[in-house]
């Protein structure tokens, strides 16, 4: 369709075409593997609008491709389909702004990573920083709870998607195990591709924005990646044993089991919007919990309160959700259940879901890349092509068993740290599985962001220290 | 037959070949937990026993292998050995699996987040029985 949109056409079975934001490169490496398929199986859906859509960090997953997005209208029978959100709900990224500069790092790098390597939990197993006490007004409230319990403040709110508690949650559709699994797990990073990152803003592309976004060329800021842990793991595990039997009362068949979805308007569908809102809950305040942790660690570090040191919460977006929007679909609003499956939500400047501050330049679309390369932030703009969506990140091109053959995790280190990027990992050995050369170009993603009309750079961030699970 | 790790772009599999059900859902156990980390010898310090019925042997494994994945996060352990017990023609089973504390062993690989029904296979061939499952990591 242009140098950056292929179109997939409508087949047998697909109510819609597949459209995958892609440059040439990026399109080569989609054609190595099995996403496009991916694509269009989604395309399946019943109530399925526009396209099944791609985000130019696509890569093979389950049911869904990463990087997937799709639409289904709620009032013309509509599905919700929880491989559409993932087992990680409301797995997101936050970014911290700060007062420090590469400069104040250097001088207490070492106090700075100790602390985080200490204060973070992570990697197998339980640890977490929040009492478990907080878990059923998390499940209702999500971060609103935590800041009520101390961690944060009400301006962070503001800059979280929802404000940081999803509505319509309804706790009482999870299951026992669901909640067990969260108990001990409140404020904890986990592990895989799940990372805190201390970073320094390298470029800005956009002043203005990113003035607005309060970052500025030289800053240090703090990146993490996380989402409901075993809680929201749980949750679709429970939801998707329920939909298969539903399904069929329903008399929807999908091309992939992974793809099992029932009407929005259902007692079931109802019943997983329920559960994963209360799982988003519990993932906004994870990494509300965390971030407060952080700036504990930055205000020991550097001997000032935690208030001295300028963390603010530059935005907290997820890239895992279902969510009821309205958007234009033939040039009348339409009530739509847009899934995002590893792609953000980007809504443009004047979006009146944004904070009055963010509205003239749009929403922080934050795509995270890899512990040695960079990351970006971008923002919403108008007349985004994919109902308000873009990248989640860089996006996997290699399997985690080639990534290991390629090299051990302690020569990932060791590069690292020659490079003046500090290390802090649970395990050396898993370093390998998240290198750098297991990851597509982020600059590529971004640029094809740009050019695709999904979002528009703001700044270029590179990291200087990471902690890993 | 030992099961054998299978290459995905974002997540991981196993496959397995065996001479029956029990002994497949065993080695699918087995590969799920070895993904994390292969615990040999595997010196058992708890066992846990969980009871599963499902409409078919397919969605058996999926639950049985989801039912571990939660014992072992709310019990902290790593499983290593499994005993299987089918019943009901093939839609129930009791599995009493054995495992060591998490946090006793180094993680070669990724913790497994859920069991997924993508790609899913579990049949009856000439030579015995298949089972393929992918998890997310």
């Amino acid at each position: 369709m242009s140098d950056v949109i292929w179109e997939l056409p409508a087949q047998e079975g697909m109510a819609v075409p597949g459209r995958i934001f892609a440059s040439e490169a990026l399109m080569e490496l989609v054609l190595l593997e099995h996403a496009s398929e991916q694509v269009a199986n989604v395309a399946h859906l019943p109530g399925i609008k526009e396209a099944s859509f791609a985000m130019p960090d696509i890569h093979w997953g389950y049911g869904f491709p990463i990087g997937g997005v799709a639409a289904t209208a709620v009032d013309e029978g509509g599905v919700v389909s929880p491989g559409g959100v993932g087992f990680d709900i409301c797995c997101g990224v936050r970014l911290l702004s700060s007062s420090f500069t590469e400069a104040d790092f250097e001088r207490r790098r070492e106090s700075v990573m100790a602390r985080l390597d200490r204060r973070i939990p992570r990697g197998v197993g339980k640890g977490s920083i929040a009492d478990r006490r907080l878990l059923p007004d998390v499940l209702r409230r999500g971060a609103v709870a935590v800041v009520e319990a101390g961690y944060g403040s009400d301006r962070d709110l503001e800059r979280c998607e929802e404000n940081g508690m999803s509505i319509g949650a309804d706790p009482s559709a999870m299951s026992d195990h669901a909640v067990a699994r969260g108990s001990d797990q409140l404020g904890s990073l986990g592990a895989g591709n799940h990372f805190l990152e201390v970073q320094i803003v390298d470029q800005i592309v956009d002043g203005p924005a990113a003035a607005v976004f309060g970052l500025s060329e030289g800053m240090l800021v703090v990146m993490l990646h996380c989402g409901s842990r075993g809680l929201g793991h749980q949750t679709c595990t429970d939801q998707l044993k329920l939909m298969g039997p539903a399904m069929a009362r329903h008399g929807i068949t999908v091309p992939d089991r992974q793809l099992a979805c029932v009407p929005v308007r259902s007692p079931e569908g109802e019943e997983y919007l329920g559960a994963m809102a209360a799982s988003a809950n519990f993932a906004w305040a994870n990494r509300h919990v965390l971030a407060h942790a952080v700036r504990e660690a930055f205000a020991g570090a550097f001997d000032l309160t935690v208030q001295d040191t300028g963390m603010d919460l530059v935005y907290d977006v997820a890239h895992n959700l279902a969510k009821i929007e309205t958007h234009l679909v033939d040039g009348s609003p339409v009530e739509l259940c847009v899934h995002r499956k590893g792609a953000t939500r980007a809504f443009g400047p004047g979006h009146p879901d944004l904070p009055e501050d963010l509205r003239p330049v749009g929403q922080p679309v934050l795509l995270p890349g890899t512990m040695g390369t960079a990351s970006w932030v971008l923002r919403g703009v108008a007349h985004n092509p994919a109902f308000d969506s873009a990248a989640h990140g860089a996006g996997r091109v290699m399997s985690r068993k080639r990534a290991k053959r390629q090299e051990q995790g302690s020569q990932v280190r060791d590069r690292l740290e020659a490079r003046g990027i500090s290390v802090r990992p649970r395990s050396v050995g898993l370093l390998s599985e998240e290198a750098p050369y297991a990851y597509k170009d982020v600059d590529e993603v971004a640029e094809v962001c740009s050019r695709a009309g999904l979002a528009a750079k703001v700044a270029r961030l590179r990291p200087v220290g990471v902690v890993k699970g | 037959m030992p099961y054998r790790v299978l290459d995905h772009t974002a997540d991981t599999g196993i496959e397995a070949n065996a001479e029956s059900p029990e002994t497949l859902i065993r080695e699918l156990a087995k590969g799920m937990f070895g993904i994390l980390s292969p615990v040999d010898p595997c010196n058992v310090d708890r066992w846990v026993e969980v009871k599963v019925e499902a409409s078919s042997l397919e969605d058996l494994v999926v639950d049985t292998l989801s039912e571990l994945l939660y014992e072992s996060e709310v019990e902290d352990l790593l499983f290593c050995d499994f005993h299987v017990t089918m019943a009901k023609g093939g839609r129930a089973l009791t599995l009493a699996a054995g495992g060591v504390p998490v946090h006793s062993v180094e993680p070669s690989g990724p913790p497994i987040k859920a069991v997924t029904y993508h790609g899913l296979v579990v049949e009856q061939r000439e030579t015995g029985w298949y089972g393929r499952v992918y998890f997310d990591v």
